[in-house]
């Protein structure tokens, strides 16, 4: 039995008459890469901004590590070990790359206002840790070379990995992608689908949202697919590519089928 | 137009630990020197006419430099527009006016006090008005600044119209005097202030709050999403800058020992504001030398009378136009170092 990290239960969140998602059970195995895919307007993003607490739930509720997260405020569900990326890439641009990671890692630090303004030995070493690890984190994406650049100046593609060290700079357990590879050309996806295997591997669970099937073919352990707000199928990669039901959502039916 | 910002931080790079001491000590002491400069002759062209210049330095020079940094880590640093900061400053004089006229309690007895009631005065506007943002947060500051005036213009004990008056001076600390006759020691006492503020400020923003500022300040959607516990974090910027202003406010009322209604002013709180965009927002540097020069310039300038005002709002005009972001700008420079 695999533990569940993250499972939504009948979640459905209305905005005004239109229900962008619409009873949707789902969940997310502790140390997997999941895919969350569907055609554009399905509600992949909003079951991000539903997890992290963006967007209340109307009904539903949404359990991570079998903790429920209704009525968590934001910090708190990061606190607790979600981290997400954007899909149109927001980072903190009049900041360097590294203090991007830093701000993020500063989550989980015990020393604050009073520590900061006192130079206490606990602050200054929780800020020298801080420094190392967004280093090794900005190491481990590939953009090393590019910390004390300001983040707006990176190129576009280095802008998406440093989303994703900043998110990992949290210390999460479970990491929301949303379309990291956007943008990217082929050899920069087969990079990136080697990194989020190295991610899974040094014990994070992905959720990833992606267009590119054959990167989310490549690397998924198991792919949800959303339609219209509604789960229509879940499972594995190989599956899905053969599922009816998926194929119509992507692809739709001829006029004078069925 | 040449950028002083980076010229400056470039030199300040170049130097290692010593000649930065070296630098920072002799500015110190330079400025320290200034009260003596209006009879010394070479510098005797800084002085003010009508006004002494030794109490120009104090207010406005002086008050408007702590002001303007205390407003800066609200407005500059963590991007919230309070136009009502003239509050603090009231709340800080009011404290010192009240318990010293009737508890006698002395200058230095009675500031950790004023602080401690313009913090929580902050603390208590913040905790409702920073759910709010942008203009909105602007028009309930602007409301609290107006309301703590009209408080004071109207209760008795804060004396109405009138005001208060006979607060005392503080007493002489180290030997120095604190009355008419020596207003270097009260310009000493504020430049301490000023630099107290400047290492404050220095040490939060290279760490932990000031990174979380500087994220709310550009997205606070995502700080949030980060982890940054937004409204705590806005409190503490609030709640430091109000101190900052309300310990400014204890000396004012000990310095001119009278204060009423009239002083604080929405104009008092409008005119800060401009000496932190003048300045250079979000730029400690910047903002020190903005709220000096707008401090400085009507008292230069007070021999020709009335047209002051319209000289002051002009040189604001062109100023602006020619450098929009400020004497000295925030925009951190790249160290491109290791970069091909």
């Amino acid at each position: 039995m695999v533990d569940k990290i993250l499972e939504l239960k009948d979640v459905t969140i209305k905005f005004g008459g239109v229900s962008a998602l619409n009873k949707v059970n789902f969940h997310v195995n502790k140390g997997e890469i999941c895919a969350l895919i569907g055609p554009n307007g399905a509600g992949k993003t909003t079951v991000f901004n539903v997890v992290t607490g963006v967007y209340p739930v109307t009904s539903g509720e949404i359990f991570f590590n079998g903790k429920s997260l209704t009525g968590m405020k934001k910090h708190h569900i990061t606190k607790m070990g979600i981290a997400r990326t954007f899909q149109n890439v927001r980072l903190f641009g009049e900041m360097t790359t590294v203090e991007n990671v830093i701000t993020a890692s500063d989550v989980h630090k015990g020393s604050g206002v009073i520590g900061a303004l006192f130079g206490t030995p606990r602050n200054r070493r929780e800020e020298k840790a801080s420094k190392a690890r967004a280093h090794e984190l900005l190491d481990f994406m590939g953009i090393g070379h590019r910390a004390d650049q300001l983040a707006k100046n990176l190129p576009y593609g280095d802008q998406r990995r440093l989303e994703i060290a900043r998110a990992m700079g949290t210390e999460p357990q479970l990491i929301l992608l949303d379309e990291p590879a956007a943008g990217f050309n082929p050899a920069e996806k087969v990079a990136l689908a080697a990194t989020i295997k190295k991610i899974r591997d040094s014990g994070y669970t992905v959720l990833l949202i992606e267009h590119d099937m054959s990167l989310i073919m490549g690397i998924s352990d198991r792919v949800a697919v959303l339609d219209f707000g509604e789960k229509i199928a879940d499972d594995l990669p190989h599956i899905i590519q053969q599922d009816p039901r998926v194929i119509e959502a992507y692809l739709g039916v001829p006029a004078d089928a069925s | 137009m040449i950028n002083l910002r980076d010229k400056g931080a470039e030199l300040w790079e170049g130097w290692n630990r010593p000649t930065r001491a070296t630098f920072v000590i002799a500015t110190i002491g330079v400025v320290a020197l200034l009260p003596f400069a209006a009879e010394f002759g070479p510098t005797s062209f800084l002085n003010t006419p009508i006004t002494s210049f030794q109490n120009v330095l104090v207010y406005p020079i002086g008050m408007f430099v702590l002001m303007a940094l205390g407003l800066n880590i609200v407005v500059g640093k963590s991007g919230l527009l309070d136009l009502g900061y003239v509050a603090f400053f009231a709340i800080g004089a009011y404290t010192q006016a009240i318990m010293s006229t009737t508890l006698g309690w002395n200058t230095w007895e009675i500031m950790p006090f004023g602080i401690f009631f313009a913090m929580l005065s902050g603390l208590l506007l913040g905790l409702p008005a920073l759910r709010l943002r942008g203009d909105y947060l602007a028009i309930i500051t602007l409301g609290f600044g107006e309301i703590v005036r009209i408080i004071a213009l109207n209760l008795t004990s804060t004396g109405g119209p009138n005001g208060i008056a006979g607060i005392p001076e503080p007493p002489a600390i180290f030997g120095l005097k604190f009355d008419l006759m020596h207003n270097q020691n009260y310009f000493w006492l504020v430049l301490t202030m000023i630099l107290l503020v400047v290492w404050m400020v220095r040490r939060f923003t290279i760490r932990r709050p000031g990174r979380a500022w500087e994220a709310i300040r550009q997205d606070e959607d995502v700080a949030s999403l980060m982890g940054i516990n937004t409204l705590v974090y806005k409190l503490w910027a609030f709640s430091i800058g109000a101190a900052i202003g309300g310990a400014a406010g204890v000396l004012y009322a000990s310095k001119v020992m009278v204060i009423a209604p009239d002083m604080f002013k929405f104009e008092v709180s409008v005119l800060i504001l401009a000496c932190v965009v003048f300045g250079g927002i979000g730029n400690i540097w910047g903002v020190i030398t903005g709220a000096a020069i707008l401090a400085y310039l009507p008292e230069r300038i007070r021999f020709i009378s009335n047209s002051r005002q319209l000289m002051f709002g002009f040189v604001l005009i062109v100023m602006m136009n020619l450098r929009p972001d400020g004497l000295l700008p925030r925009k951190k420079r790249e160290k491109l170092k290791g970069v091909n």
